[in-house]
């Protein structure tokens, strides 16, 4: 994509882009006609050759003044260099064919009409060159604000791709097969004991997949609705391994009713099971604070598992979707942070605007 | 212990389900005498050595050392059954590597076959199918691809540790045995850690589309960089977006902004 725009770009450099090219000749064959045409005029084909050359002329350095000098000093806008370069280019045009017509027959070229004919040339250029030039200027302005203005709408339908990207790897990464067997593996065990427990795990199961299967259109949750998934999934991870998992929630009142896009709460601390707890002998805790305050709300997600000392193990695809949803969500008004903790664990920072979810 | 009954081992990090699987392994075959329960990689292996069970039931994930990495060690000493959740690269693996396995939650006729099986080769004393080349070869289906690239780096902001996202590195800069990393937090503040690794090793595992080397001592975000100015003797400058410091890009790298 950058090589087209760079490719494009360079057919603006080349000497002369064609329209420019036609447009200067038109020009010049114009004021050449009409300058053939008057009384005591020199032959027509001689008054649209000069007009013709000194035009190109003037477009050439139009052209190259536009690019070149690449910088300025900021009290000289380019329009300026470039008018004056006309100004001065209408002469030089004039008097470069003249040099031809003196080498050829240098009595005829000093001729009173052919004299009158290079006055009237210069005349005519010095007074409409300036204002070419200028109209040049103005229409470039257009069609760069057009491009600018095309360009924006392409980078806000690029963030809107986005948004609907990682909305959609959202979907795809919910339920993973590896968790929802090994649970039911679990249930099944807790039934066919006979133990008490299965109805209360089943409730639990079935409150982390009705939150968890995809919702397209629930743009957000409330954080009370994300608490209870946590809960419910942490009660599961423990029901699996009761010897190796302790968690606490600490939620201070007010947090419940606010806005919270789905899976946020969730993905932190599928984390901490995932990649501090799980892979640990001995297990840990698991430690959630949520707290409202001046207009901000701070969730901490502790955990005291193997820390990230080991690489490779996956970490970063859950988070670097979340990173991103979270800044489309909050318009960047959001920050998350991973912190490693003494002498081992992960402690997730998530601070995010308090605002009250939609009825 | 009766002396003419098979021995076995159980190992499976998560209790419910080591219960559960001993209550229905006692179902369909009942002579046999499970002798030990483990609940990680490193206790099967202990509690192996200790008994020797002539058939080991293993869960593929678990914490410490796997399932895999604890047959590896058993070697052919034991018959193995591996036992995983559904999981569809191991299930592949086994397949191709015709060794026993059964899938949570275990079904009592698949169980069934597994035990005939097992019995048929106690009976008749053949040798135990996981063979050193195929574990070998589970093993390496099994682990994680480590080429995937860095998303986060571990470096030292101040006195904590912090996990710097990939995408928030302007660019990285060799400091003697330390690594610089220049980064940009989530309010959009450029900022500063240090790394205690070389910048080549650093360097390597990030994402090769987004991060170049433009000198010896500097690796640059593409997406950081506000434009590259030409200098003289073949070298150039890279300045960045939002950030007053320039970076050198030395001959040999030139030909990375050659097109520009």
């Amino acid at each position: 994509m950058a090589a087209t725009a760079i490719s494009a770009k360079s057919n603006g450099i080349a000497l002369l882009p064609w329209q420019r090219l036609l447009f200067a000749t038109a020009v010049g064959a114009s004021f050449g006609t009409g300058n053939g045409l008057v009384p005591m005029a020199p032959p027509i084909a001689v008054t649209v050759g000069h007009a013709v050359t000194a035009a190109l002329v003037v477009a050439l350095a139009f052209t190259l003044l536009e690019r070149r000098p690449p910088r300025l000093p900021p009290w000289l806008p380019r329009w300026i260099l470039q008018v004056v370069g006309v100004f001065l280019a209408v002469p030089i045009g004039v008097l470069l064919p003249h040099l031809l017509s003196m080498a050829i027959d240098i009595h005829a070229a000093h001729a009173p009409p052919q004299m009158t004919g290079l006055a009237i040339l210069i005349g005519e250029g010095l007074l409409f060159g300036p204002w070419i030039a200028l109209g040049a200027v103005v229409r470039q302005r257009e069609v760069f604000a057009r491009e600018q203005a095309l360009a924006f709408e392409l980078e806000r339908s690029e963030l809107a791709r986005r948004a609907l990207d990682a909305r959609f790897r959202l979907l795809q990464a919910q339920v993973e097969p590896h968790f929802l067997f090994n649970t039911l593996a679990n249930v099944q065990a807790l039934v066919d004991g006979g133990s008490p427990r299965a109805s209360k795990v089943l409730g639990n199961l079935i409150a982390y997949l009705r939150a968890a299967v995809p919702r397209m259109r629930d743009r957000s949750t409330t954080l009370g609705q994300e608490l209870d998934l946590v809960r419910a999934y942490l009660e599961l991870m423990q029901m699996r391994m009761p010897d190796r998992l302790v968690f606490r929630l600490n939620v201070g009142a007010s947090a419940d009713t606010l806005e919270c896009p789905p899976m946020t709460l969730l993905t932190l601390v599928e984390n901490s099971v995932r990649h501090g707890i799980d892979p640990s002998e001995e297990g840990g805790n698991i430690e959630v604070d949520v707290a409202v305050r001046a207009g901000r709300c701070g969730v901490r997600v502790t955990d005291n598992g193997v820390g990230l000392a080991t690489h490779g193990s996956g970490l970063g695809t859950g988070l670097a979707t979340l990173r991103e949803r979270l800044q489309l969500a909050f318009d960047g008004d959001v920050q998350l942070r991973l912190t490693e903790i003494e002498p081992h664990g992960v402690r997730a920072e998530l601070d995010f605007p308090a605002r009250q979810a939609a009825q | 212990m009766s002396a003419g009954r098979p021995t076995g081992l159980i190992a499976d990090d998560e209790p419910l389900l080591r219960d559960s699987f001993e209550r229905l392994l006692a179902k369909a075959w009942p002579e046999l005498d499970v002798v030990a329960r483990a609940r990680n990689g490193r206790e099967a292996i202990e509690l192996f050595e200790t008994h020797r069970p002539q058939v080991c039931f293993l869960d593929v994930q678990m914490p410490g050392k796997t399932g895999v990495e604890a047959a590896h060690h058993i070697g052919r000493r034991a018959h193995i059954v591996f036992v995983t959740a559904y999981d569809t690269y191991a299930v592949e693996a086994f397949r191709q590597g015709v060794l026993d396995y059964l899938v949570k939650p275990v079904e009592p006729p698949r169980l069934a076959e597994a035990v005939a099986r097992l019995q048929e080769r106690l009976r008749a004393a053949q040798p135990a199918l996981n063979t050193e080349a195929l574990l070998e070869q589970l093993a390496a289906s099994l682990r994680t691809p480590s080429t995937a690239p860095l998303r986060w780096l571990r470096a030292s902001v101040g006195q904590t540790v912090q996990l710097i996202p990939a995408e928030a590195i302007d660019y990285l800069r060799s400091d003697q045995k330390y690594t610089l990393v220049a980064w940009r937090d989530d309010a959009g503040k450029a900022r500063e850690a240090v790394i205690r690794l070389p910048l080549k090793d650093v360097g390597a595992q990030l994402d090769a589309s987004q991060f170049v080397q433009v000198h010896r001592s500097v690796v640059v975000n593409l997406n950081a960089i506000a434009h590259i100015t030409r200098g003289a003797n073949e070298t150039a400058d890279v300045h960045l977006k939002g950030r007053d410091e320039v970076l050198p890009v030395s001959r040999n790298y030139l030909h990375l902004f050659r097109q520009m």
